[in-house]
C-alpha cells in the first residue's frame, strides 16, 4: 500500500510544485503586463506634462531675494562721510556699481574717491583717489555705460570720465577679482560748477561728448571730435573741446536732467516743467534744436530722470509725481523731421519723485527707483511692472542694475546698500506679449510680429503667436475648403450610388493615398504645381463651371443611351464615363485660359489683381497650399465618412426609396442627416491632420509670418515654425520655450478636435444601434 | 427637362464628378512621379543646335514651352522655347539653358557625341580628342579613344574604390583610434592624472599616426595612379576639356546606342541610384546612405514599439478592469495618433536630447565633453521619436485583435486549466498575431514617410559614416543619418542647384512612395487574410 501510495504522493507533489511555479509565472506576468502597460500608457501621456513643464518659466514670475545689505559708513574707510544733510546735492556718495558675479562693488564718494567693497559684508577691498579731480569737489555724475563707464562733474566746471573694469583669474575653482580704474581725459566745460552732466563716448567714430547745466543756469554741448591730421605725434591726439551754449532754446525752463545717447546723434533734456528738448547733435560742429515736448500730464509736473533703452532708441521717462513711461520717435509725416517722439508705454506709477532709472544691458528691462524708498523692476515692451523692492531709507539715492541684469544694486538716503539678486530668465514674455498686438521699437503702431532673430545684440526678438497660429488656420481652412466638397460628395458617391464590389476597390486606392509621405506632396506642390499653377491661375477658377457644365450635358447623352446597355453595367459603373469628361474639361479650361486672361483681365491677371483687388500674387501661395493639404486630406475625410454613411441602417434607404424618393433624396434628405455627426467628425479629425501638417506648409509657401487672409499669399504656420526654429534656439531659452508653447497649442489644438471627433462617432454609434 | 431635374441624377453624377476627380488625381500623381522618377535613368539623345547667330549648342532636351512676356502675358503669336541640359559646368556655368525656337537654324543628333558623369562638375557633353598619358598621346579621335575608354573606366573605377577603402575605412579607423586614445587621456587627466598611464597613450597615438603616415603614401600612390591617363574633350563650342580618366563615372554615346544597349545602362544606372554614395552636394550619384539610414531608423523603432505597444494593448484588453477610466484612456491613445508629429519632435529635443542625452554624456562620455555625444540629435532619437508617435497606432491595432479573439477559446484554455499567462501567451496572442502585425506594418509605414520630426531629431543632409561599421561597438546609435524623406526636402528645397537636381528627387520620392505602397499593401493584405480566417473559424 505504501509502495503504492508513496509515488503517487510525489505525483501530487510535482503536480502541485507544477501548478505553483506556473502561478508564480502567472503571478510575475500579470505584474509585468501590469506594470509595464501603466507605464506605457502614462508615458505617452507625460509627454503632454513634459512639453507643458518647459513652457512654464515663459509665466513665472520674477524671483528676488535680498543677497545683502549693509550701512556703508560701517566700514572704517567710509565712516567719515556725513549723512547729516537733507539737502540731496550734499549727499556724499556720487554713483556705484558692481561687475557681473555681484561679488565686488564700489562707491564714488564727493571728495573723488573710489572705494571697491564686497558686497556680501561691506568691507572695503581697495581704494584709488581719482588723481585728476585732487582738490575738487564732484557736483554730479553720469553713468555712460551701466558698471563700466561713469562721468563726473566737478564744481570747477571738469568733466572726467571714469573706467572700471574687472580682471577674472581662476585659481582652480576659485574666482579672483581684481578691480582696476583707468581715468579718461578732463576737460573743462565751463567757469561753473556743474549741477547736471551727461557724457558718451562713441563706440564706432573717434568722438566723445558731454552735456552740461551749470549752477549758473547754463546749458552746454561740448563735443570732442579727434582731429583728422594724419599727424602721428601723440599730441595731436589730443580732441579740442568745441563748446555751445543751448541755454536759449530752453526758454527759462530749469533743467532737471539730461541724456545723450551713446551713438552722439541725440541730446535730451528734461525740465521742471515737464517738458523734454531735443536736439539733433549727429553733427556735432552744428547742434541743432529739434523740438520741445510735453512729457508729463501737467506743466507744473517735472520731469525728475530720463534714461536710454538698450539699443538708444527708446527714452525712458521718470517724472515728479512718480510716473515713468517709455518713448520713442514714431513716423509721422505731419512733422518736419518725419517723426514724432510718443508716449508709447505707460508703466505702472511709482509714489513719489523718481530718482533714477537704469536700464539693463541684457534686454529692454529697466529698474527706476523713487523718494519713498521704492524700486520698481520694468519691462519696456510688454510695458509690465515685474517686480517691486522696497528699501528702509525714505529715498532712494543711487541704483545700478548689474550687468547680467541678475541684480540690484541701491544705497538709501540712510547710507545703506542693498543687493538683491533677481532671477528673471524670461523678463519678455507673457499672455500679452506671445498672443496680444505689442507695440515694438520703430514699429508704427502695436502689431502682432514673429521675428525671433535679427542681426545685431541689441536685436529684441519679437514672439507673437498669434500670426502663426492664424497661418496654421488659413492654410487648414483652405485646404478643407477644397477637400470637404470633394471628399464628402465622393463619399456619397461611393456609399450610395455604386456596386459594393465597385466600393471595394476604389476605398483601399483612396485609403493608400493617405499613406503618401507629406514630404512627397510638399515637394511637387512647391516645386512643381506651383509654377504651373501660376501661369494657369484663370483656368483653375473656370474649371469647376467647366466640369459642371460637361457633366450636366453628359448625363442629358447617358438619358439616350439603350436601356439594354445600361442594364449589362454595375452600378455605378457609367460613371466612369466621368473620366474622359474630367480630362475634356481640364483641357477646354486650359484651352480657355489665355482668352480668359485677356478678356476678363486684360491680359494679366496677375496685373489686374494687383491693380484692382490690391492683391500681390506670391508663387508659393496659399491655393498651393490649400491644393496639396487638401489632397493630403481628402482620403482621411472620405474614409471616415464612407463608414459612417455605408453604415447607416439600410432599412431607412428602403423605406425612402419605397415611398417614391429617388436615390438622391434619399441619399441626402434620408441618409445624409442620419450620418451627420460621422461626417462632422470625419472633418474635425481631417482638420486635426491638416492644423498639425508640417512637410506640405514648410514647403508649399513662402513662410513669411503676415496676417491676411488674401489666397495668393503666403503664411507661417505653427508647425513649419517650430521645424525651421528650434534647431537653432539655445536649450532653455526664451524662443526655445516658446517653441515649446507652439507645440503645446498644437497639442490641445488637435487633441481636442480629435477628442470631440470620437465622442461625436461613438454617440453615432449607439443611435445606429438604436435604429 | 423638369423631369431630369426632378430625378436627382445630375446631382449623383455630380457626386460622380468628386469622385473621379480624387480618383484621378491619385493616378495622375503617381503617373507624374513614376514618368519623371523612372526616365531619369533612361539615356536620352543629345541634340545639336545650329542657332541663328552662328554658335552651336549640345545638350539634352528637358522642356519646350509657350514664351510668356515678364508680367506673365501671353504674346500675340506663340513663340516657344527649348530647354537644353548643356552640362560642362565648368566651362558654362550654367547646367540648362533656354533656347527660343526661331533662334534654331537645325537640329540634329551628332554621332559621336559623348555624355560624360564626372564625379566633380556634373555631366559633361562634348566629342573626344585625345586621350593622353604624361604628354605621350595614346590615341586620338572619337572612334580610337572611345573603345579604350570603354576599357579603361572599369579600371579605374577599382581604383577608386580602393582609395576611397583606404581613406574611409582604414585612414578613418586610424582616425578613429587616435581619437579614442585621445579621449582616454582626457578621462585620466580628469580622473586622476596617472602619468604612466598617459605615456603609454601617448606612444599608442605615435603608433597610429605612422601607420597613418603609412596609409597617406599609398594613397599618394592610388592618386598618381588614378590621374595618369588625361581625356581631352571637345565641347561643342569647341573648347578644350582636359580630365582625368579617374574623375569619369561613365561615359555613353546615346546617339549610336540601341534600345538594349540604353536597357542595359539604363539598368545599370538605377543600380547605381540605390547603391552608390551621393555626389555634389547630393544633387549627382545615389542615395544608397538615405536609404541604409531609413531602414536601420525603422528597424530600431519596430524593436521598441513592438514589445511595448503590444505590452500596453495587452494590459488595456485583458488586465485592466475594464471601466470608464481605461475607455478614457483608450480614446486619449486613440487621440495622440492624431496629434502632429512635430509636437513628438519638439518633445524628443527636449526630453531625449537636451534631458537623457545630457545626462549620458555627463556620467559616460564626460571626457568628450563639451562635444556632445548622445547630447546632441542621432539616429537613436530619431527612432525613440518615431516609435512614441507609432506606439498608438500598434495598440490600437493589437487592441482591435485581441478583441476579436472570441470568448469562448479563452474560457475554453481556462477550464481546462490553463492560467490567465497561459491562455494569453499560447491562445489570444497567437490569434492575434496578424493584428498585431498589421499594427506594426502600418507603424512601420507611417515612420518611413515622416519627415518633421526627424529633421529636428539627428537627420542630416550629408552624413559622413553609416550608423553601422566595422569598428567597435558595429552599431552606433549616436550618430546623425540620412533619411530618404529628408533627402527630397533637403535637395528640392535647399540645394544650390535645384533644376538639375529635380529629376533626382523624382526619383527619390518615387522609391520613398514605391516603399510605403507596398507596406501598406502588405498590411492590407495580412488584415484580409486575418478577417478571413475568422469568417472560416465562425463556421
Amino acid at each position: 500500500m505504501t509502495a503504492q501510495t508513496r509515488p503517487k504522493k510525489k505525483e501530487t507533489q510535482q503536480a502541485s510544485s507544477g501548478i505553483r511555479r506556473r502561478k508564480f509565472v502567472d503571478f510575475i506576468a500579470t505584474g509585468v503586463v501590469t506594470t509595464g502597460g501603466i507605464a506605457v500608457i502614462l508615458s505617452i501621456l507625460a509627454i503632454l506634462v513634459f512639453i507643458g513643464l518647459e513652457t512654464v518659466p515663459l509665466f513665472q514670475s520674477v524671483k528676488s531675494e535680498l543677497t545683502s545689505s549693509f550701512i556703508l559708513r560701517e566700514s572704517p574707510e567710509l565712516s567719515s562721510y556725513s549723512l547729516e544733510t537733507t539737502d540731496d546735492k550734499k549727499f556724499p556718495f556720487i554713483a556705484t556699481g558692481l561687475e557681473e558675479y555681484r561679488e565686488t562693488g564700489f562707491v564714488v564718494t564727493q571728495d573723488g574717491l573710489l572705494t571697491f567693497l564686497s558686497l556680501k559684508d561691506g568691507k572695503t577691498i581697495k581704494q584709488y583717489p581719482l588723481t585728476k579731480l585732487e582738490g575738487s569737489t564732484i557736483t554730479s555724475s553720469f553713468v555712460s555705460e551701466n558698471n563700466k563707464l561713469y562721468s563726473f562733474g566737478t564744481n570747477e566746471g571738469f568733466i572726467l570720465p571714469v573706467t572700471t573694469d574687472y580682471k577674472i583669474d581662476f585659481v582652480g575653482d576659485k574666482r579672483i577679482i581684481t578691480p582696476e580704474i583707468t581715468e579718461g581725459d578732463l576737460f573743462k566745460v565751463f567757469d561753473a560748477p556743474l549741477d547736471i552732466i551727461a557724457y558718451e563716448e562713441s563706440s564706432e567714430e573717434d568722438v566723445s561728448a558731454a552735456a552740461a547745466y551749470t549752477s549758473a543756469r547754463d546749458l552746454l554741448f561740448v563735443a570732442l571730435v579727434a582731429s583728422d591730421e594724419d599727424d602721428f605725434s601723440l599730441e595731436a591726439d589730443e580732441p579740442t573741446p568745441q563748446t555751445f551754449n543751448l541755454t536759449d532754446q530752453l526758454n527759462e525752463s530749469v533743467v532737471t536732467t539730461i541724456e545723450l545717447d551713446k551713438a552722439i546723434e541725440n541730446l535730451f533734456v528734461g525740465t521742471d516743467n515737464g517738458k523734454i528738448f531735443h536736439w539733433d547733435v549727429s553733427d556735432r560742429e552744428n547742434p541743432e534744436f529739434v523740438r520741445a515736448v510735453d512729457a508729463t500730464d501737467n506743466p507744473n509736473v517735472a520731469i525728475t530722470a530720463l534714461a536710454f533703452l538698450l539699443g538708444d532708441r527708446s527714452l525712458l521717462v521718470g517724472d515728479q509725481d512718480g510716473n515713468v513711461s517709455v518713448w520713442f520717435e514714431v513716423p509721422d509725416p505731419s512733422s518736419p523731421t518725419g517723426d514724432v517722439l510718443t508716449r508709447i508705454h505707460r508703466l505702472s506709477p511709482l509714489e513719489l519723485p523718481i530718482t533714477n532709472i537704469t536700464a539693463s544691458a541684457r534686454d529692454r528691462g529697466f529698474i527706476a527707483s523713487d523718494e519713498g524708498g521704492n524700486i520698481n523692476l520694468y519691462h519696456a515692451t510688454s510695458g509690465q511692472m515685474l517686480k517691486e523692492f522696497k528699501t528702509d531709507g525714505s529715498s532712494v539715492q543711487k541704483l545700478s542694475f548689474a550687468p547680467k541684469s541678475n541684480g540690484v544694486l541701491a544705497i538709501d538716503n540712510k547710507g545703506k546698500m542693498y543687493n538683491w539678486y533677481v532671477d528673471n530668465p524670461h523678463p519678455e514674455t507673457n499672455i500679452k506679449t506671445l498672443f496680444g498686438k505689442v507695440w515694438y521699437e520703430g514699429y508704427k503702431k502695436p502689431e502682432y510680429v514673429w521675428q525671433s532673430t535679427g542681426g545685431t545684440d541689441e536685436f529684441e526678438p519679437k514672439l507673437s503667436l498669434t500670426p502663426l497660429a492664424f497661418g496654421t488656420l488659413k492654410g487648414a481652412l483652405y485646404a478643407l475648403f477644397f477637400a470637404i466638397p470633394i471628399s464628402i460628395f465622393a463619399a456619397i458617391c461611393v456609399s450610395q450610388f455604386m456596386h459594393p464590389s465597385l466600393r471595394n476597390t476604389i476605398k483601399p486606392i483612396i485609403e493608400i493615398m493617405a499613406a503618401l509621405p507629406t514630404v512627397v506632396l510638399g515637394f511637387l506642390a512647391g516645386l512643381w504645381l506651383a509654377p504651373i499653377i501660376e501661369k494657369i491661375i484663370p483656368a483653375v477658377f473656370t474649371l469647376p463651371i467647366v466640369l459642371t457644365l460637361f457633366t450636366i450635358l453628359t448625363v442629358l447623352i447617358w438619358q439616350y443611351v439603350p436601356k439594354g446597355v445600361k442594364g449589362r453595367l454595375r452600378v455605378g459603373t457609367e460613371l466612369f464615363i466621368l473620366v474622359p469628361v474630367i480630362i475634356l474639361g481640364v483641357l477646354v479650361s486650359l484651352w480657355l485660359n489665355g482668352p480668359i486672361e485677356d478678356f476678363m483681365f486684360g491680359g494679366s491677371y496677375k496685373e489686374w489683381f494687383y491693380s484692382v483687388l490690391g492683391l500681390q500674387y506670391d508663387q508659393r501661395n496659399s491655393l498651393i497650399v490649400g491644393f496639396a493639404m487638401g489632397f493630403a486630406v481628402i482620403p482621411i475625410i472620405f474614409t471616415i465618412s464612407e463608414d459612417a454613411l455605408s453604415s447607416v441602417p439600410k432599412h431607412l434607404e428602403a423605406g425612402s426609396l419605397a415611398l417614391g424618393a429617388n436615390r438622391w433624396q434619399t441619399a441626402i434628405r434620408v441618409i445624409l442627416p442620419t450620418a451627420s455627426p460621422g461626417i462632422f467628425s470625419a472633418v474635425m479629425i481631417g482638420l486635426g491632420r491638416a492644423i498639425g501638417e508640417t512637410m506640405i506648409v514648410l514647403m508649399a509657401t513662402g513662410n513669411t509670418p503676415i496676417m491676411d487672409w488674401n489666397l495668393f499669399n503666403g503664411f507661417r504656420a505653427l508647425s513649419a515654425n517650430i521645424a525651421v526654429e528650434i534647431p537653432e534656439a539655445p536649450h532653455g531659452g526664451t524662443l526655445y520655450r516658446v517653441l515649446f508653447l507652439a507645440a503645446l497649442l498644437l497639442f490641445f489644438f488637435t487633441f481636442f478636435i480629435n477628442t470631440a471627433a470620437e465622442v461625436v462617432r461613438q454617440r453615432l454609434r449607439k443611435k445606429y444601434g438604436q435604429l | 427637362m423638369n423631369k431630369f431635374w426632378k430625378s436627382g441624377d445630375p446631382f449623383v453624377w455630380l457626386t460622380g464628378v468628386a469622385l473621379m476627380f480624387s480618383l484621378l488625381m491619385i493616378a495622375g500623381l503617381l503617373w507624374l512621379i513614376m514618368a519623371k522618377g523612372l526616365g531619369f535613368f533612361w539615356p536620352t539623345e543629345v541634340t545639336e543646335f545650329e542657332l541663328k547667330n552662328g554658335t552651336k549648342v549640345m545638350g539634352e532636351i528637358t522642356a519646350h514651352q509657350e514664351i510668356r512676356g515678364i508680367s506673365g502675358k501671353a504674346e500675340k503669336e506663340a513663340r516657344y522655347r527649348t530647354q537644353l541640359k548643356i552640362g560642362n559646368r565648368d566651362l558654362y556655368g550654367l547646367d540648362f539653358r533656354w533656347i527660343d525656337d526661331d533662334q534654331i537654324v537645325s537640329a540634329s543628333e551628332p554621332k559621336y557625341a559623348v555624355v560624360m558623369e564626372r564625379r566633380e562638375w556634373g555631366n559633361f557633353y562634348g566629342f573626344i580628342k585625345e586621350i593622353s598619358e604624361g604628354g605621350n598621346v595614346l590615341c586620338q579621335g572619337n572612334e580610337e579613344c572611345w573603345s579604350k575608354l570603354e576599357q579603361d573606366i572599369p579600371v579605374y573605377a577599382g581604383i577608386f574604390k580602393e582609395i576611397r577603402k583606404i581613406e574611409k575605412g582604414d585612414i578613418g579607423g586610424i582616425n578613429r583610434e587616435i581619437e579614442s586614445y585621445r579621449l582616454k587621456i582626457k578621462g585620466v587627466e580628469l580622473k586622476n592624472g596617472d602619468q604612466a598611464q598617459i605615456k603609454e597613450y601617448k606612444a599608442k597615438i605615435a603608433l597610429e599616426e605612422e601607420k597613418y603616415r603609412q596609409k597617406e603614401k599609398e594613397l599618394e600612390v592610388l592618386y598618381q595612379e588614378f590621374t595618369k591617363e588625361k581625356v581631352v574633350m571637345l565641347s561643342i563650342d569647341g573648347r578644350e576639356k582636359e580630365m582625368a580618366l579617374g574623375n569619369i563615372v561613365l561615359a555613353f554615346r546615346p546617339n549610336t546606342m540601341s534600345w538594349f544597349q540604353k536597357a542595359g545602362l539604363y539598368l545599370h544606372r538605377a543600380w547605381g541610384f540605390v547603391s552608390d554614395e551621393p555626389r555634389e552636394a547630393n544633387t549627382e550619384g545615389g542615395v544608397f546612405p538615405a536609404i541604409f539610414g531609413t531602414i536601420m531608423m525603422v528597424l530600431i523603432m519596430s524593436i521598441v514599439v513592438l514589445p511595448f505597444g503590444v505590452l500596453a494593448a495587452l494590459y488595456l484588453k485583458e488586465y485592466a478592469k475594464q471601466g470608464t477610466l481605461v475607455r478614457i484612456v483608450r480614446i486619449c491613445v486613440n487621440n495622440l495618433a492624431g496629434v502632429p508629429s512635430i509636437v513628438f519632435g519638439v518633445f524628443a529635443v527636449g526630453f531625449f536630447i537636451y534631458g537623457v542625452g545630457a545626462s549620458i554624456d555627463s556620467f559616460f562620455f564626460s571626457e568628450a565633453l563639451p562635444n556632445p555625444t548622445f547630447g546632441t540629435g542621432g539616429i537613436l532619437w530619431a527612432s525613440l521619436t518615431l516609435a512614441l508617435l507609432t506606439v498608438p497606432v500598434v495598440i490600437v491595432a493589437t487592441e482591435e485583435g485581441l478583441a476579436a479573439v472570441s470568448q469562448e477559446i479563452r474560457h475554453g484554455s481556462l477550464a481546462l486549466g490553463a492560467t490567465k499567462f497561459e491562455t494569453t501567451w499560447k491562445i489570444v496572442i497567437p490569434s492575434a498575431m496578424p493584428a498585431i502585425l498589421t499594427g506594426l506594418i502600418l507603424a512601420i509605414a507611417r515612420a518611413t514617410g515622416e519627415v518633421a520630426p526627424l529633421m529636428i531629431t539627428g537627420v542630416v543632409k550629408l552624413a559622413p559614416q553609416l550608423p553601422v561599421d566595422g569598428y567597435f561597438p558595429y552599431v552606433h546609435l549616436e550618430r546623425k543619418f540620412m533619411h530618404l524623406g529628408f533627402h527630397i526636402y533637403d535637395v528640392g528645397f535647399q540645394s544650390p542647384n535645384v533644376e538639375a537636381a529635380k529629376p533626382m528627387v523624382f526619383t527619390t520620392a518615387l522609391l520613398l512612395i514605391l516603399i510605403v505602397i507596398v507596406l501598406n499593401l502588405t498590411a492590407i493584405v495580412v488584415r484580409n487574410r486575418l478577417k478571413k480566417k475568422y469568417t472560416t473559424s465562425a463556421v
